[in-house]
């Protein structure tokens, strides 16, 4: 790698690196100027309230609340969840380490299952790549929290799965599998359909390109066509997009995590913003900021790696 | 195996009044009496007798021998320090509901095995507001009170062994997001007629389950045995009624509920009132005589409700008054009541106008997520329109309702409660002008409607009345002002069906939630069904 | 191939709008009526031929109610609804004083499924396909703009692409919500909704234009287009962007259905279409709250009418890009 690269490394980190700041103080003002705050109920006595105020400060005008908690921030201290009762940065660490997972392993099948099939669709126009593609399309159509619902419903009648819900910590390699098939399928489906659809209309791009068509002529196989030449040239604006795909993989999976009562982050997430928990808002908006900016990042770098053209500055 | 939707965020029932919070003191610490949730009735629990003289100070004598979960032993100071800790600790959410007009109870210990409790006057529950006060170890909290940190002394993110109680099971882990461990307290003071040690569970595990319709369906598939919010919702009443024909579940008949959705109005005078109309009682009779509680009952909850016309319902036999005024589905009637306040259709664009020409229609608020009360608002807005009544449903997130509900800034709120008390007299917040759940206009300072100051004078009464059938008259005089004046409406209360595993028995059903877990000291697992995974 | 498809995908993408707008006249039940004996009633079948295999007008037989909480119904032979055409400015109604036709059957509160899913579409599609269309106009100017100044203006857009990316929408929308007076029309909701999808999804757009412009931009062709002396803008117009149209439309493609189903996501923080209006991502989720796809698969007819949306749209885009074809390309104008 040469120099020119991991400056443009060092640059996207740092750009990274201010987006997450960046993302969750927004978070952390917009929870604030949302009504109601943690104690809000119809039976709340209003000295509790008045103490609960008083606690978290929450009279002081708004952007001193904000330097409060960007100084605490610098150090690594998130605060204290109201909702929870634990620190903020436990609870954010606890859930994202399971979202990884969950996202991770939805990742690899979804690109798996997506990318092979968008190859295969985009460069030939058998009875398989019509059917492959008529079932993206049927991916697409359904809610994330109906396709949960879908396949708990399978698990529950067939009990091949276990209906949601994580493994116990120290389960069996098995039983952890087991626990995290439903909520990756439920994931991964759209997520390779999605793909599915880049990858197909990127390879039909790449084939048209006069340079494949130029080796054509020249006599190369079309396997060989589809799987050295244009597959190169079809990855670029796919990968442009991989890192968005991760990130997305955060804010959508709310819906899977909370139906199949997977613990992480997007779950989280909506459950700070209804207890209007400000601090654990901006906590979770930062992990997922970070989730982003690692994903963009990284894909950056691979688009960066197929094409150098990109990584110089202009 | 039970499952529970979301978690507790304060170990400690005084400073969090959520249903986890509610759940984890039921199972991990125990009062000094209390309500038998399946017969209403009043039982001795950490007090086994007690005496009045003259129905204001009561003497009650403590069992002896008993000792907290670590061991230490229990003596009267805890029932001083835990009645102390509740109405003066900063932050507890239970002062306000023992406040009896203004003061709390005074209590003394007269030697480690006796205390008194004097009430500030007569108070007719008398010792069911115990119910309220699960008692806390001094030895282990005395401290933080002293310091004022009480309220971030038992929180998750303290550690589990500072945690002592005198209930049937220990806190044994807590794994965020995921699910609470208890185990078996073996320091448990409750024994069953056979003299052996309750409870009979060793372990209970209660998985944390955020949507109702998962929850159902691990109940099917087996991997639960029961769940706290143990009714199930009619959609799913046929599946499961086949699976308990199959003997893969039992079926319990729960009765009717005791907490109906309620249409509450904003009635809180203004200058220059915009819908003057909402204030009129008449209007307010004929939206109840508009609706069609029937349907209503035979959409939302497949047959499975029973019609009510004001907050207190069949289930609570004491207290219930037949003779309130009932509303049977009348178009008719309404139309003529509508008319007579001066709202006619004047464009005939089948809308209701008032005289000013403003077309009559008001909003109604409904918290987003609830299935049954999302359809029943929209049932009861198609009924209100065929009388000319043109309401608006806004669908908002519950801290937006709250907000606007306490700025007045709405026409009407469509919600549901739970677990109120059966007697009216702990009730006094929602029926007392002056009361902060009195929905449609809280927190009045001078009662501004006749009929409320009647209701006032009524309520105060009867909470410091001598006997029962003294207490019945004039609570149902009040029910019958309020039938009258109807400031909210209420269509129909659903019947509850509960559903278990055929593997838990000694199941004792109560009207509120959690109506299993209530009584888990009681619950057994029977050994010849394989435990599900 | 291609122009056939695209054809075929002109022809249904067409239908469908069409329907939409003639959506009043289609339906056979005002949307809103809730019948009472009709709660999760199944699709009602027209018959042209009774019991006795006479041939009869088009009629349908009504549905009796067994089991009120089981929801089984049994199909009434002794009566027979006939359907009658152009009667009360519906193509194809039953009489209301003999008993409701309802073609896909009845929801959880015993409305016609089928009048909702044509009349939502107008609401759904609508919102879906203006927000689409803002989302690529959006992204593609920014993307396009980034891509070829380059430098700090690049940075600039980009960063601001990943911070709209990575923000949570629904905590824009409460914050936004509590600021919106509390009854909003629905022509309101429908402008907001489409903005703030819009708002939303511009940058996807915009960083896939920004990769394929900044690299359209080194080639040779655009060296030679500058030092001929045509403006940014004409090299942009005529040269770059037409480069990105095949991903622009495949993202358009992408972006359709994911609106339609995330307007349902707004409806959580309280900006959905408010009752009785349907939408096809809210009746989806009311289907998500039973056990719809074992018990009553019609209520997820708006999940067909998506995947056949989506089906037109692709057949509809493979005609504006290349699809596996061999044929020698538009070739780009030098």
């Amino acid at each position: 790698m040469h120099r020119g690269f991991l400056q443009f490394v060092a640059r996207r980190a740092a750009a990274a690196a201010l987006l997450v700041v960046l993302v969750s103080s927004a978070a952390l003002i917009l929870a604030r100027l949302a009504p109601g705050d943690r104690l809000t109920g119809f039976d709340v006595d209003p000295a509790v309230a008045a103490a609960e105020c008083e606690r978290i400060r929450c009279q002081d005008p708004l952007w001193q609340q904000y330097a409060t908690w960007l100084g605490r921030a610098a150090r690594f201290d998130l605060g204290m969840s109201s909702r929870y009762g634990r620190p903020v940065g436990q609870l954010v660490e606890e859930r994202a380490g399971n979202s990884v997972i969950l996202g991770v392993c939805a990742l690899v099948a979804a690109t798996a299952v997506g990318i092979p099939a968008g190859i295969l669709t985009g460069s030939r126009r058998s009875v398989v790549a019509r059917v492959t593609r008529t079932a993206s399309i049927i991916l697409l159509s359904i809610p994330p929290l109906l396709a949960s619902l879908t396949l708990l419903l399978i698990a529950s009648r067939t009990g091949w799965f276990p209906v949601g819900g994580i493994a116990i910590d120290g389960a069996t390699l098995l039983e952890q599998a087991r626990h995290l098939a439903l909520p990756v399928a439920a994931l991964a489906l759209p997520m390779a359909a999605t793909l599915e659809r880049l990858q197909s209309r990127a390879m039909a791009e790449a084939l048209s390109e006069r340079c494949i068509i130029a080796a054509s002529a020249r006599g190369v196989t079309s396997a060989r066509l589809v799987w050295r030449h244009a597959l190169k040239l079809s990855l670029k604006p796919v990968l442009a997009i991989y890192g968005i795909v991760i990130g997305a993989l955060f804010s959508g999976s709310f819906a899977v995590e909370y139906i199949m009562a997977w613990p992480g982050l997007g779950a989280l997430m909506y459950e700070a913003l209804v207890a209007r928990d400000a601090y654990l808002v901006a906590g979770c908006a930062a992990a997922g900021a970070l989730a982003l900016a690692v994903g963009i990042l990284i894909s950056d770098i691979a688009l960066g790696a197929v094409d150098p053209r990109s990584t110089e500055p202009a | 195996m039970a499952s529970l939707r979301s978690e507790p965020g304060n170990y400690i029932r005084y400073f969090e009044a959520t249903g986890p919070a509610e759940l984890l003191t039921l199972l991990t610490h125990t009062r000094l009496v209390r309500i038998n949730r399946a017969t209403d009735a009043l039982e001795p629990a950490l007090a086994e007798s007690w005496t009045t003289g003259d129905g204001v100070t009561y003497t009650l004598k403590l069992r002896p021998d008993l000792k907290f979960s670590d061991g230490a032993p229990f003596t009267s100071a805890d029932v001083v320090f835990s009645f102390k800790a509740v109405t003066e600790a900063p932050g507890s959410v239970l002062a306000s509901s023992l406040r009896i007009a203004g003061k709390p109870p005074v209590v003394t210990a007269v030697d480690p095995l006796t205390v008194t409790i004097a009430f500030p006057q007569r108070f007719a529950p008398a010792l069911r507001l115990l119910d309220n006060v699960p008692i806390l170890p001094r030895h282990k909290l005395e401290a933080a009170f002293n310091a004022k940190t009480m309220h971030e002394a038992w929180t998750p993110a303290r550690p589990l062994t500072e945690i002592a109680g005198l209930g049937p099971f220990v806190l044994a882990e807590h794994v965020a997001g995921q699910r609470l461990v208890f185990t078996r307290n073996p320091h448990y003071w409750r024994r069953d007629q056979n003299g052996v040690a309750l409870p009979y569970l060793d372990r209970l595990t209660v998985a944390i389950i955020p949507d109702q319709n998962a929850e159902a369906l691990r109940l099917d598939a087996g991997s639960i045995d029961l769940m706290a919010n143990a009714d199930i919702q009619p959609g799913d009443y046929a599946r499961f009624k086949r699976l308990s024909d199959e003997g893969r579940l039992q079926m319990l008949d729960g009765g009717i509920g005791l907490d109906p959705n309620v249409l509450w109005f904003n009635l809180k005078p203004r200058a220059g009132h915009p819908k003057p109309w909402i204030l009129r009682k008449e209007f307010r009779q004929a939206l109840s005589y508009a609706a069609d509680r029937q349907a209503l009952a035979d959409t939302v909850y497949l047959g499975a409700a029973v019609p009510i016309y004001g907050p207190v319902t069949p289930r609570n036999a004491t207290w219930f008054s037949a003779s309130a005024p009932a509303y049977p589905h009348d178009p008719a009637k309404a139309r003529e009541l509508l008319s007579s306040i001066g709202l006619r259709d004047a464009n005939g664009d089948g809308i209701l106008d008032d005289a000013a020409g403003r077309p009559v229609r008001f909003s109604i608020l409904v918290q987003h997520g609830h299935a049954i009360r999302e359809r029943a608002v929209s049932v009861l807005q198609q009924q209100f329109r065929a009388v000319g009544i043109g309401a608006d449903v806004v669908n908002l997130e519950f801290g937006a309702i709250v907000q606007r509900w306490m700025k007045a800034e709405y026409d009407s709120v469509f919600h549901g409660f739970q677990g109120s008390a059966t007697d009216p007299a702990m009730t006094l917040d929602f029926w007392l002008s002056s009361g902060s759940t009195h929905f449609w206009n809280p927190a009045q300072p001078v009662p501004a409607t006749p009929w409320e100051r009647r209701m006032d004078e009524l309520m105060l009464k009867q909470a410091t009345a001598a006997s029962l059938e003294e207490r019945q008259r004039l609570f149902a005089e009040v029910q019958r002002i309020f039938g009258e004046e109807l400031p909210a409406l209420y269509f129909v209360v659903p019947k509850v069906t509960i559903a278990a595993s055929t593997r838990v028995q000694n199941l004792q059903p109560a009207a509120q939630i959690p109506q299993l877990l209530w009584a888990a000291d009681s619950i057994a697992v029977s050994s010849s069904t394989p435990r599900p995974q | 191939m291609t122009a056939r498809s695209a054809r075929a995908g002109a022809v249904l993408f067409g239908g469908i709008v069409l329907a939409a707008i003639a959506a009043p006249v289609l339906i056979a039940n005002p949307p809103e009526q809730q019948f009472p004996g009709y709660v999760q009633a199944p699709p009602m079948r027209p018959h042209l031929r009774d019991d006795n295999g006479r041939w009869q007008r088009p009629f349908v037989y009504p549905l009796r109610l067994v089991d009120r909480l089981e929801r089984r119904f049994v199909e009434d032979r002794s009566r027979r609804v006939t359907l009658r055409w152009f009667a009360g400015g519906r193509l194809l109604s039953a009489d209301p004083a003999e008993g409701p036709w309802l073609p896909l059957g009845g929801d959880a509160l015993g409305r016609d499924v089928y009048s909702r899913l044509l009349l939502g579409s107008r609401l759904s599609l609508g919102v879906a396909l203006l927000a689409t269309a803002g989302a690529l106009a959006l992204g593609a100017l920014v993307g396009a703009i980034a891509g070829f100044a380059g430098g700090r203006l690049e940075t600039l857009l980009m960063a601001l692409a990943d911070f709209v990316i990575v923000l949570p929408v629904i905590y824009v929308v409460v914050a936004l919500r509590a600021a919106m007076p509390l009854v909003l029309s629905t022509g309101i909701i429908f402008w907001a909704t489409a903005a703030i999808l819009a708002l939303a999804g511009w940058p996807f757009a915009a960083r896939g234009v920004r990769a394929i412009v900044a690299v359209e931009n080194k080639k040779e062709y655009a060296e030679s287009a500058r030092a001929v002396g045509a403006t940014p803008w004409q090299i942009l117009h005529r040269h770059l962007l037409p480069a990105a149209r095949g991903f622009l439309v495949a993202q358009g493609i992408l972006l359709v259905p994911a609106f339609v189903l995330a307007e349902a996501t707004l409806s959580l923080v309280g900006l959905g279409f408010s009752e009785p209006d349907s939408s096809w991502g809210g009746m989806l989720r009311e289907a998500g709250r039973g056990r719809a796809f074992a018990e009553a698969p019609w209520l997820l007819a708006p999940a067909a009418a998506i995947a056949v949306t989506l089906m037109a749209l692709q057949m509809l885009g493979s005609g504006l890009g290349d699809d596996g074809s061999r044929r020698v390309p538009n070739l780009r104008q030098l």
